[in-house]
């Protein structure tokens, strides 16, 4: 993610990004142990720089785009459920990236989990948040929180409801906790009112809360939104607390 | 979760001097008009986090446990990514992987080469 | 690097036979923690149903020592939430999650 453009207001002048001048301590702590961790033999930096140029390659947008594809192409989406991992290559993604064989964190076994009109998956990773990097770009804060990890398995409605889905009773609700080695994405439920629409248009309504579980889509909802909470909640508050952070 | 701790979680001098400065991307950032979600190191961290699961220094489930456990005991009030780089650091610290004087050191000596810059 | 092959590498490595099937009913066993374990507290004890067949690899507690370890199956494990939780309200919500062959029992 680079640092934003922002231009003046309706001038001609073309105003340079804004960046932040000063060199927190928090920047030079990150250079210095990296530099020291190099030097101890820990890593190379040619490693270090190959999954830097990684992380900085993805995103969730390639997750709306493999969605977006998936309904539109009844063919790719059967080839999506049988062989997630194969299937990504057909968008561009490659699950060996960059070592040849994944990341220590993201693997090489990427399943997507079909919604139907009575079953709703939702994902979480109780031992330490993982999370389909590839497809989805870094995960969110409020996913790696002990909050929502030890609470959506638990009481999946009340933390969706949190998330502002609610859904019936009959709707069969199925956590996946991914704890070993396959990734997850949910595949959601295409909604009405999105006839005819091209894969672009459907994709801008597939953000990342849908693909992990806690929103669904629908024409209009183009962004994620989610309280901004400074203070920082401990883990054993009261149950009610909200699971964002 | 396991009984016994992860990680020593007794508070490293360097590290609350760090924090104690309170200067999070989420507080100065807005400062200069900069939008942008993340600090310019967080792809750097991530990508350290690798490295370091690979080698094998710190694999993922133990930096996660430690982190999980020093974010409630130590961090608790530093927000994300800052929590995040400092659980990390105060793991290889505990582990021996860093000295606490060498990254003071080093630290000196980075940032008057990114201020002579 | 370290160089260990993806499990999407050693699909049919044929190291172990999988002893379970989609559709068998299986327990998680409650083995004693050897460090890094990945089962779940929840699960153990708990009975549920193989969703599906994943991948062979190493199991964790091996890899996590860095050994020339077992190769074995992993499966998907369906589980009811009623079975999970006490007084779980609903009856159709279920929570799957994933198992290496040695942690699970036939039902």
């Amino acid at each position: 993610m680079q640092t934003t453009h922002q231009h003046a207001g309706g001038g001609h002048e073309h105003k340079a990004a804004p960046t932040v001048e000063e060199i927190t301590d928090f920047e030079v702590l990150e250079i210095a142990v990296r530099e020291l961790a190099i030097e101890h033999g820990l890593f190379t930096a040619e490693d270090h720089r190959r999954f830097t140029e990684w992380a900085e390659s993805i995103g969730p947008a390639a997750g709306s785009r493999l969605v977006a594809k998936a309904w539109t192409d009844p063919a790719f989406k059967a080839r999506l459920l049988a062989d997630g991992t194969a299937a990504c290559k057909e968008i561009g993604i490659d699950w060996a990236e960059p070592t040849g064989f994944g990341t220590p964190s993201d693997y090489m076994n990427f399943r997507v989990l079909e919604d139907t009109p009575t079953l709703h998956h939702v994902i979480v990773c109780t031992l330490c948040s993982c999370y389909p990097r590839p497809l989805l770009g870094m995960s969110p804060e409020w996913y790696r929180s002990t909050n929502y990890r030890r609470r959506l398995v638990r009481w999946p409605r009340e933390v969706l409801a949190e998330f502002g889905l609610i859904l019936p009773p009959e709707v069969e609700i199925r956590v996946e906790d991914s704890n070993q080695k396959c990734r997850f994405m949910v595949l959601p439920v295409r909604p009405s009112g999105t006839e005819n629409w091209t894969e672009e248009q459907l994709a801008a309504i597939v953000t990342r809360d849908c693909m992990i579980g806690v929103a669904l889509p629908r024409p209009g909802r183009t962004a994620d939104v989610h309280p901004v909470h400074k203070a920082r909640h401990p883990v054993h508050s009261s149950p009610s607390m909200r699971a964002a952070e | 979760m396991s009984v016994t701790s992860n990680v020593d979680l007794r508070p490293i001098a360097l590290l609350e001097a760090i924090r104690s400065e309170g200067k999070s991307w989420d507080v100065i950032a807005p400062q200069y008009g900069v939008t942008n979600p993340d600090p310019p190191w967080k792809t750097s961290l991530v990508a350290m986090c690798e490295c370091l699961a690979i080698s094998g220094a710190v694999p993922t489930l133990d930096r996660r446990r430690a982190e999980d456990e020093l974010a409630q005991a130590v961090y608790n009030d530093v927000p994300a990514p800052e929590r995040q780089l400092l659980a990390l650091v105060h793991t290889m610290l505990r582990r021996g992987l860093v000295m606490e004087g060498d990254l003071a050191d080093r630290m000196r000596s980075v940032r008057s080469r990114l201020e002579a810059a | 690097m370290k160089r260990t092959k993806a499990p999407h590498a050693r699909k049919s490595a044929g190291n172990a036979p999988a002893r379970f099937k989609v559709g068998d009913r299986v327990r998680v066993k409650d083995l004693p923690n050897m460090f890094y374990s990945r089962t779940q507290m929840y699960a153990r004890g708990v009975s549920g149903t193989i969703a599906a067949c994943t991948y062979q690899d190493l199991i964790p507690e091996d890899e996590a020592f860095n050994q020339e370890g077992r190769l074995e199956q992993y499966y998907i494990v369906r589980f009811r939430q009623k079975d999970l939780w006490e007084e779980y309200p609903s009856e159709k919500d279920t929570l799957q999650t994933e198992f290496p062959d040695r942690w699970l029992e036939p039902a």
